[in-house]
């Protein structure tokens, strides 16, 4: 096989940057959400869900392959991709121009956003080495504490808007880059549907930020049998 | 009775590589005039409002009904063409400056060859010279007809890049004009003969791919192509042709 040439790697890399927007980053923040907001159901399936995740085999490798790879390679390329772009909303006022501008701008928030979640979640669980059983109480622990000041809420509530629009956003990019939505109308419609899911994932996301809140509840280690 | 008159700031540059200026200009209102028709105004008697003598302003224009393209330029913020740009549907005082996505060659003019040189990337004609006679053509169906009048309305004009965020003047980004002539040529039955060559053309550096969805370019295009459809639709032909050259090649 003939090595690609600089404008094949260069078409290439931007089609994996708007994939891996959807899978596995998009699929990951829409069971992350949905799990979580299991959370608003009781503390019990709450955990149990975690219990689950956290043994799943071989988690470390397998987060790291689908989820952090992917994550930062979206990333790396993102900020390349807004590094070409020349925003331009203020001259040209159009609602998807200024959704443009906003998809870029999201994108950054939540790379910053990300590098806080991970680092009150998944960097002291990793270092303090919770395992298994182990993590669920640790985290809710964590998760309890998260949303106690305002100031906590905040920053979620921003992280959380953020990704889901930028999630919800890309998936309308997605379609269009790769040819599902065509006609006027069809990106329309789209935009409509991927707008409310959007929603749903924003409501979700912010009635587990409400629940921690007002009912911060420590849980002990589930038994292995 | 005081005639009206209507200020006028040009953005102004004497040669292509010397900084711009500002100057202001008072012309005499007339009703239904054009920006073209100030600009003439301007070019009787080059006076700026205080009253110096200066070169006067040079702009591009030709066909003077928005059908060629040449007098495009940035009519208060928006681009536009100047000859369809009548003053008292304008905000005064009316600022004119030359496209900021193509290099100035002097005043209002600008040099748009890098359009030229991008119909010329993808091929946009369709190939009917030989060696030999090669015959007839393939008849058009009559809806492919109809859609590939709107998208020949094209005059090169440089609208759509000037308002796309992704296109600058220091990257290679082909643009929202170029990527609606490949639909407009690989729909038309011989066209279609060099379909694959023209989608290559569109998968590297600044091709399809470079496009953000920004979509200004279908709101400032003044013949109204549905420059986001053909974009789409580029999308999905090159989406079969990455699986095709992935599978195949």
């Amino acid at each position: 096989m003939a090595r690609p040439s600089k404008d094949e790697i260069h078409y290439l890399l931007l089609k994996l940057h708007s994939l891996t927007g959807i899978v596995p980053i998009g699929a990951f923040l829409v069971i992350h959400i949905c799990v979580n907001s299991l959370r608003t159901v009781g503390v019990w399936p709450y955990q149990l869900s975690i219990d689950a995740i956290n043994n799943i085999p071989f988690l470390l490798i397998v987060e790291v392959a689908f989820i952090y790879v992917p994550l930062l390679f979206h990333s790396v390329m993102g900020f390349y991709v807004a590094n070409i772009a020349k925003t331009n909303v203020h001259r040209y006022r159009y609602p998807r121009n200024g959704l443009y501008t906003l998809q870029r701008l999201t994108g950054a928030v939540v790379f910053v956003f990300l590098i806080y979640h991970l680092g009150t979640t998944v960097g002291p669980k990793l270092l303090e080495g919770k395992h298994h059983f182990e993590a669920a109480p640790f985290l809710i622990d964590i998760m309890n504490g998260e949303f106690q000041t305002w100031q906590g809420i905040v920053i979620y509530a921003i992280g959380i808007v953020s990704a889901t629009f930028h999630f919800s956003n890309g998936l309308w990019g997605f379609c269009v880059s790769w040819g599902i939505l065509i006609g006027e109308k069809a990106q329309r419609n789209g935009a409509i549907v991927f707008a409310m899911i959007g929603l749903v994932l924003t409501v979700l996301g912010m009635a587990t930020v409400a629940e921690f809140n007002m009912n911060p509840i420590p849980v002990e280690a589930t038994v292995a049998r | 009775m005081t005639e009206k008159t209507i200020t006028i700031k040009v953005k102004r540059q004497d040669t292509p590589n010397t900084p711009s200026y500002w100057q202001t200009f008072k012309v005499p209102h007339r009703p239904f005039a054009n920006i073209i028709s100030c600009l003439m105004e301007i070019q009787k008697t080059p006076t700026t409002q205080d009253g110096k003598n200066v070169n006067p302003v040079t702009w591009d224009c030709n066909c003077l009904e928005e059908v060629c393209g040449s007098c495009t330029m940035v009519i208060n913020g928006q681009v536009r063409q100047a000859c369809t740009a009548l003053v008292d549907n304008l905000k005064k005082p009316i600022v004119l400056e030359p496209m900021s996505k193509f290099p100035v060659v002097r005043d209002l003019q600008v040099n748009r060859e890098r359009m030229f040189e991008n119909l010329k990337k993808v091929k946009a004609w369709i190939e009917i010279d030989g060696s030999h006679n090669i015959g007839e053509g393939p008849i058009m169906p009559d809806q492919d007809r109809a859609k590939r009048y709107v998208m020949s309305e094209c005059m090169t004009c440089g609208c759509c890049l000037e308002a796309c965020p992704q296109f600058t003047m220091d990257n290679s980004f082909l643009g929202a004009a170029t990527f609606n002539q490949v639909r407009l040529f690989n729909l038309h039955p011989s066209g279609e003969m060099k379909k694959e060559e023209r989608l290559d053309a569109v998968m590297g550096e600044g091709g399809i791919a470079d496009c953000g969805n920004a979509q200004v370019c279908v709101e400032v295009c003044p013949k109204n192509i549905p420059l986001t459809e053909s974009i789409g639709d580029i999308g999905r032909q090159t989406t079969w042709q990455l699986i095709k050259n992935l599978l195949t090649k």
